[in-house]
């Protein structure tokens, strides 16, 4: 009966090549589909925009940092886009691909050759081989660690299936694994940067040829390194300041392009360049000018504007003075919400005493009021939540662990009257997680909602589907060590949002009556139908549906419900087709019951064959692959002891030959209490100039200034803090506790302009 | 550039979730005073009488506590809930009654000029037998006679009947005697839902000593269901434990019709989708729904239909409203009713309420009675209009709903400025709606002018829970309370001529009074100005006024901000019910915890305190 009913299931899409052509069941080695590459299985075409590309990124130890970011980072749709098409589009033909790494893995992902010819989903379709360059042939070991203890412990973690660390090794053992440590930056006309690393990246993905992956980003964490020093060294970084250090310096990387671009147009072409160059160059020239134009697109996407009024209470004159920020920084309460710590930084704020305002107009340092409304608001909202805080006592900083809530969709409240659109309406679309308890260590990990496939887990080389309730479980709270750090909003609209969610309940109304199905089966098979059929619970473990119904097999666009159809059709009772299924099944079960039967016995026999004959290719297969993980692994640990040596000797050169005068720092194992003084404490001058854009520290309580992390291991804001009138550096103006909370009618009234009297009476 | 991999991420221990005691432990009740636990307001200070915490139950043993090290599992967990009361009074007292009470002689929303506060108190009388006006809401219910509010599916011949009995064993209800228990006996169950009942030692005592107008209450923690005596000096000490096996009760409600001293009818429906009705006083039960056989998915809410023994709504977290008979026994449900009410809004956008099974179906012999797909997403609350005729619909993507559920249509549609609605709940003379959600605030929507008329900013965090006072609500002024994630109590006061007064200067939209005209005029002209393709994010589906169903998004320049009247911290976890009560306000919270705020000593006289509201 099982069997029966899934194949209907499986019949209506596309079914995976790890199901249709080969019996999982009951073998033990078989790689079973990951949750993933379930997903995956019915899956449309693969876009040529790489909005359903997913790929891990490889940890290189304390990495997961980086790792989290450029994920997110490479689903933020518009930003992905840009990089791509700066400067100019190009060739696929014309750039290096990664070597696929282990073509063994990469060619049958299931470890099972294609047989009847069916395009799969997971492997290339066969316009994106096209023009596919060919892949190298010899696999280039990756010179990396591979994720989790090498050193077995007793009790290896990566021995229970479900920890991540077997998933991720599995995920590399699955690859295929692009090693990114070659660059394009020629072909692109630039010079290498972590813009150009970062392309080279989303290129790679881009044009793969499977849907599913790893990236190696050495050449990214490289240049990284190399560029600055406060990511050098193997400790546990803040995925916050890598996030605005990395966007400052795609900003950067960007403008100094289009500048010698220009210059070099004005020049008539006349600097010579090797043919290869030439050739991008002129590729490149006729978008030019509207390339250079259009350096400002991460300003463009990230980039909002917060006005700081000041209103002197001596001579009531305000002083306005605007801000660029890329991302929001904003002090977290314990028990609230998103919206309220937004709030929060935009409500008034008295500058008296230690902490007055020096006007312009009356001259010398006056009492006034101070906030910080929102002008422009930015395409793309990043708030960081500052979970990390300088505790005094403590001498360092501490987690936060509060709980913040954080909605699926937002608008913000504190924009100036002036705004343009105050009501623009932002949807959440990735989270990053720190998880630890404190902010020394840990591991970061991203959430991302994808174009099509909902959410998903993105924890390093790990990608897994999860559901949208899930992005709900980093609220933070007592005992709750992952929690949200950095929140990406989106700016959409109501008919979007709508969408959306109509998308959302339809494909989760689906998935309910598929689990109704199954409960309907499994009640069923109780209730003595199935023949002591043991019935797997997911459908992809029904080996057979796709050589008997290979005629439904290709609906890739077929509407969501269109599984349900074939049972309605065969009903003869007026169904309807929102009917749920559920109950048609149960109805159906009873008339063809004698028919299935039959059936049911004859699938099985065939299946029982099938699986013998696949169950001892299995098990070659599966000891090849051991023994060649083995190699591997020996391989790589043998690679490993090497580079290390040479590490050494080459970063010492390279480090000459770029001539920058950045400080040696010890990279090596530096203790970790070396480390923490350095991230309170002071931030290393060459890394200060780098940045250039503020993330700005929404309310960063003044009196926190001096040691507060956004201050100090933030370094960008420091300089605007500079600048900005002397106010904000001297400590606010403690309130009392008790009189803000009941007092807060008054306030909020005041900061609307309307008067209590309007409201009461 | 290599370094050893980090240290294992995730140490055992110090994640497990709510490691609770793994004995069954008593309740305790503290009374912390203080300033602190003052909540001044303009009519006074409410001081916190008492705090209950409710002693969470171990899990139960079959259950072993998962234990799982990874924070990034992603194993879905069932739906909780925190700590909601069902309270009632058996035979409310002569003043007991809100001033709201004559409302219930509205028979819509319409132009009916409520009778004073100075009038109402004299009808209490009349209904006491039958109990009057109590609900979980703190919403007046109406207790009316038959001929004012129709029942719903009285009309149908096939539930007329039955109801008919209804009617007339509401007529004898003084001999409460006759009342239908539920079948099955819940203390001597061996039904593997139920895993334990610990019914107080000396329950027929306590029952006996019991003040008919003191206040019993039903309230839910973890897989437990404690019924209290309020009004008892031990109120720690439950008059009921119910333990369950793994489900837990996420709602409940008591019938207000069929209460009386041996009989309380209660409803509960759970996070395996199960409903339970169960009786207190006989220790009886019956469960409803087994083994998902009409709807799977948890029930978030569930009401008893007003004036109905039998009927109650559920809402189910697929999106399903379902009326269920008490009486009746469950049938696989296939969905009959296939004319589907499908109205169209002017874009063509289809608005609709999906009616499964019609209350007028021929069918009527087994549960459900009737069966309506409001929407696919999650439905977080409902509450039923104290005239009886209408339902507000709040859910998980942030729409708000009106539907005649006599009528079983969809009359409103609106939206939540963003985010989910959490909750919802009815003036006592049913003009307003006002709900609570993700966005933080509290939005009170005018059903007479069918738009957003203020929204109530004050919150820190998602608001949970919201009630009407009815005891300091009047035909002009209204009392609102709330409570949120935040774990602040709120309350608010408004008044139906503020409301219509144009907003301060400082908007830049200045106009008159907010009507839907002028909203409309104003619509378009925001339209043309901004200009772009992104200023829609707001408006959206503008259409005329009259057939409107769904209603758009109001900007927020252009609503009436409302500030608190008080804000306090009154728990450390995020709360999740409030509740008026005559002589105090309740507060409970997600862990637990149950505080009863006293009312204001002097002048506890209703009349002054509700002058003091206007004058403040």
């Amino acid at each position: 009966m099982s069997s029966f009913l899934s194949r209907f299931k499986s019949g209506a899409g596309p079914v995976s090549p790890a199901s249709s052509n080969t019996p999982l069941k009951k073998d033990p080695n078989a790689p079973q589909p990951t949750p993933l590459e379930k997903l995956l299985a019915n899956a449309r075409p693969i876009r040529p925009d790489g909005s359903d590309k997913f790929f891990g990124f490889e940890n290189f130890g304390s990495t997961c940092y980086a790792n989290s970011i450029v994920q997110c980072l490479y689903y933020s749709v518009p930003f992905r886009e840009h990089v791509i098409n700066f400067p100019s589009r190009s060739p696929p033909e014309a750039l290096q691909r990664p070597p696929s790494a282990l073509p063994r893995l990469n060619t049958d992902v299931q470890g099972v050759p294609l047989t009847n010819g069916q395009t799969s989903a997971l492997s290339p379709s066969k316009t994106r081989t096209s023009f596919q360059s060919p892949s190298q042939p010899l696999p280039k070991k990756p010179s990396i660690v591979p994720v989790g203890p090498i050193n077995p412990p007793l009790t290896k973690p990566e021995d229970n299936k479900d920890s991540p660390e077997y998933k991720k090794k599995q995920a590399i053992l699955n690859g295929p694994v692009l090693n990114m440590d070659y660059e394009n930056a020629q072909a692109y006309g630039m010079s290498e940067s972590l813009f150009t690393s970062l392309k080279d990246i989303f290129e790679a993905v881009i044009a793969h040829r499977s849907r599913i992956g790893v990236v190696s980003p050495n050449k990214f964490l490289e240049i990284l390194r190399r560029e600055n020093e406060m990511f050098r060294t193997p400790i546990h970084q803040d995925a916050h300041e890598f996030l605005n250090y990395l966007l400052n310096e795609v900003v950067e990387n960007v403008e100094q392009f289009s500048k010698s671009r220009v210059t070099e147009l004005e020049d008539g072409h006349a600097t010579s360049h090797d043919n290869a160059m030439s050739t991008v160059l002129k590729s490149v020239a006729p978008d030019l000018t509207s390339s250079a134009s259009n350096t400002g697109w991460v300003h463009e996407l990230f980039e909002g504007t917060l006005t700081s009024e000041t209103r002197c209470l001596t001579c009531e004159n305000t002083s306005q003075r605007d801000e660029a920020f890329l991302d929001l920084s904003v002090d977290l309460e314990q028990h609230s919400s998103v919206t309220s710590c937004l709030r929060k930084f935009s409500e008034e704020e008295m500058l008296c005493e230690r902490n007055k305002f020096h006007c312009d107009n009356c001259g010398g340092l006056q009492e006034a009021e101070k906030r910080m409304k929102i002008k422009r608001l930015p395409k793309i909202l990043a708030l960081h939540l500052k979970r990390f805080k300088y505790t005094e006592d403590l001498q360092r900083l501490q987690k936060l662990f509060h709980r913040v809530v954080y909605p699926y969709y937002l608008r913000l409240f504190n924009t100036t009257d002036d705004a343009e659109d105050p009501d623009r309406l932002y949807e959440l679309y990735a989270v990053v997680v720190h998880i630890g308890g404190g902010p020394y260590h840990g591991h970061y990990v991203s959430i991302i909602k994808t174009k099509d496939h909902g959410w998903l887990l993105f924890d390093d080389e790990m990608v897994e589907p999860v559901d949208k309730a899930f992005v709900r479980n980093f609220f933070g709270g007592e005992n709750v060590l992952a929690c949200a750090y950095i929140l990406f909003y989106q700016e959409t609209t109501f008919e979007a949002m709508q969408k959306e969610q109509e998308a959302e309940e339809l494909a989760a109304e689906k998935k309910a009556s598929e689990t109704e199905q199954d409960t309907a089966t499994v009640s069923g098979k109780q209730n003595g139908f199935a023949n002591g059929h043991v019935v797997a619970p997911t459908p992809l473990h029904v080996p057979d549906s796709s050589e008997q119904f290979a005629s439904l097999d290709h609906y890739p666009t077929a509407p969501p419900l269109s599984d349900q159809h074939p049972l309605s059709n065969t009903v003869a009772s007026p169904m309807f087709p929102k009917l749920s299924p559920k109950k048609s099944t149960i109805q159906l079960n009873f008339r063809k019951d004698k028919e299935k039967k039959a059936e049911e016995k004859e699938r099985k026999a065939q299946e029982k064959e099938a699986e013998r004959q696949a169950k001892q290719q299995r098990k070659e297969e599966a000891e090849a692959r051991r023994e060649n993980f083995k190699k591997q692994q020996d391989d790589l640990r043998a690679a490993l002891e090497a580079s290390k040596a040479t590490a050494e000797v080459e970063e010492r050169r390279r480090r000459k030959e770029e001539s920058t005068s950045q400080p040696q720092t010890d990279r090596n194992e530096a203790s970790k209490e070396n480390e923490k003084e350095k991230e309170n404490g002071q931030p290393t001058k060459s890394a200060l100039s780098r940045f250039r854009h503020t993330s700005l520290s929404i309310r960063g309580k003044p009196k926190f200034w001096g040691k507060d992390k956004d201050a100090n291991g933030d370094v960008p804001s420091t300089p605007t803090v500079d600048s900005l009138p002397p106010m904000t550096l001297s400590p606010g103006p403690k309130e009392e506790k008790g009189e803000k909370e009941t007092g807060k009618g008054k306030k909020y009234s005041f900061s609307l302009g309307r008067k209590k009297s309007t409201v009461l009476s | 550039m290599f370094v050893l991999p980090p240290p294992p991420r995730y140490p055992a221990g110090g994640y497990a979730p709510g490691t609770g005691p793994l004995i069954e432990t008593s309740n305790t009740l503290s009374h912390p005073t203080g300033p602190e636990y003052q909540l001044v307001v303009g009519e006074g200070t409410y001081k916190l009488r008492d705090c209950l915490h409710l002693s969470t139950p171990p899990p139960h043993p079959s259950e072993a506590p998962v234990h799982n090290p990874n924070p990034l599992a992603t194993t879905i967990s069932p739906p909780t809930a925190g700590t909601r009361l069902s309270p009632v009074i058996i035979t409310p007292g002569l003043h007991s009654n809100p001033q709201f009470y004559g409302a219930n002689t509205t028979n819509s929303t319409r132009s009916h000029i409520p009778p004073s506060i100075q009038e109402s108190p004299h009808e209490n009388h009349s209904q006491a037998s039958d109990g009057a006006s109590h609900s979980a809401n703190g919403v007046t219910q109406s207790s009316l006679n038959e001929a004012h509010t129709p029942t719903f599916g009285e009309w149908n011949p096939l539930l007329a009947t039955v109801n008919g009995k209804d009617t007339k064993d509401t007529k004898d209800a003084k001999d409460a005697s006759k009342r239908r228990k539920p079948k099955s006996n819940i203390v001597k169950s061996n039904s593997t839902f139920v895993s334990r009942v610990i019914p107080s030692d000396s329950l027929s005592k306590r029952l006996q000593e019991h003040d008919p107008s003191g206040l019993f209450v039903f309230a839910n923690v973890n897989r437990a269901l404690q019924w209290l005596d309020f009004s008892a000096e031990k109120k720690d000490e439950n008059l009921t434990k119910i333990l369950f096996t793994k489900a837990h009760a996420l709602c409940h409600d008591v019938n207000s019709i069929t209460k009386g001293p041996h009989h309380i009818d209660v409803i509960m429906g759970f996070s395996t989708g199960d409903i339970i009705w169960y009786e207190p006083m006989s220790q009886k039960y019956a469960r409803i729904n087994k083994n998902s056989a009409i709807n799977s998915s948890p029930v978030s809410d569930i009401k008893w239909l007003p004036n109905s023994e039998n009927l109650f709504l559920a809402a189910h977290m697929d999106g399903s409203l379902v009326v269920y008979d008490k009486e009746k026994e469950d049938a696989m449900f296939v969905a009959e009713d296939q004319s589907m009410e499908q109205l169209l809004s002017e874009k063509g956008q289809q608005v609709s309420l999906t009616v499964k099974k019609s209350v007028n179906s021929k069918n009527q012999k087994t549960n459900p009675v009737a069966y309506w797909k409001v929407s696919n997403s999650k439905i977080n609350a409902f509450a039923i209009s104290p005239d009886g005729r209408h339902l507000a619909v709040v859910s998980e993507d942030g729409s708000f709903r009106i539907i005649d559920y006599l009528k079983e249509q969809l009359l409103h549609q609106f939206t939540s400025y963003y985010g989910g609605m959490i909750c919802v709940c009815w003036s006592p003379d049913g003009r307003y709606v006002v709900t609570g959600g993700q966005d933080d605030l509290v939005s009170i929507w005018s059903l007479e002018e069918s738009m957003l008329v203020a929204r109530c900013q004050g919150h820190n965090s998602w608001v949970t829970a919201v009630a009407f006072d009815p005891w300091r609500c009047d035909e002009r002024n209204y009392r609102i309370g709330s409570v949120g994630e935040d774990c602040r109590l709120l309350l608010w006061d408004f008044s139906v001529g503020m409301l219509h007064r144009p907003r301060a200067a400082s908007v830049r939209h200045q106009r008159g009074s907010i009507t839907s005209a002028t909203m409309k005029a104003q619509r378009s002209r925001t339209d043309g100005s901004t200009g772009r393709l992104r200023s829609n994010s707001n408006l959206t589906m503008t259409s005329d006024e009259e057939d409107e169903i769904v209603h758009p998004v109001e900007p927020r320049a252009r609503t009436p901000m409302l500030p608190p009247v008080m804000a306090k911290l009154v728990d450390e976890h995020p709360l999740c019910w409030l509740g008026f009560e005559e002589g105090c306000i309740i507060t409970s919270c997600s862990n637990g915890h149950i505080r009863t705020w006293d009312r204001p000593k002097e002048g506890s006289g209703s009349d002054e305190g509700a002058s003091s509201t206007i004058s403040t």
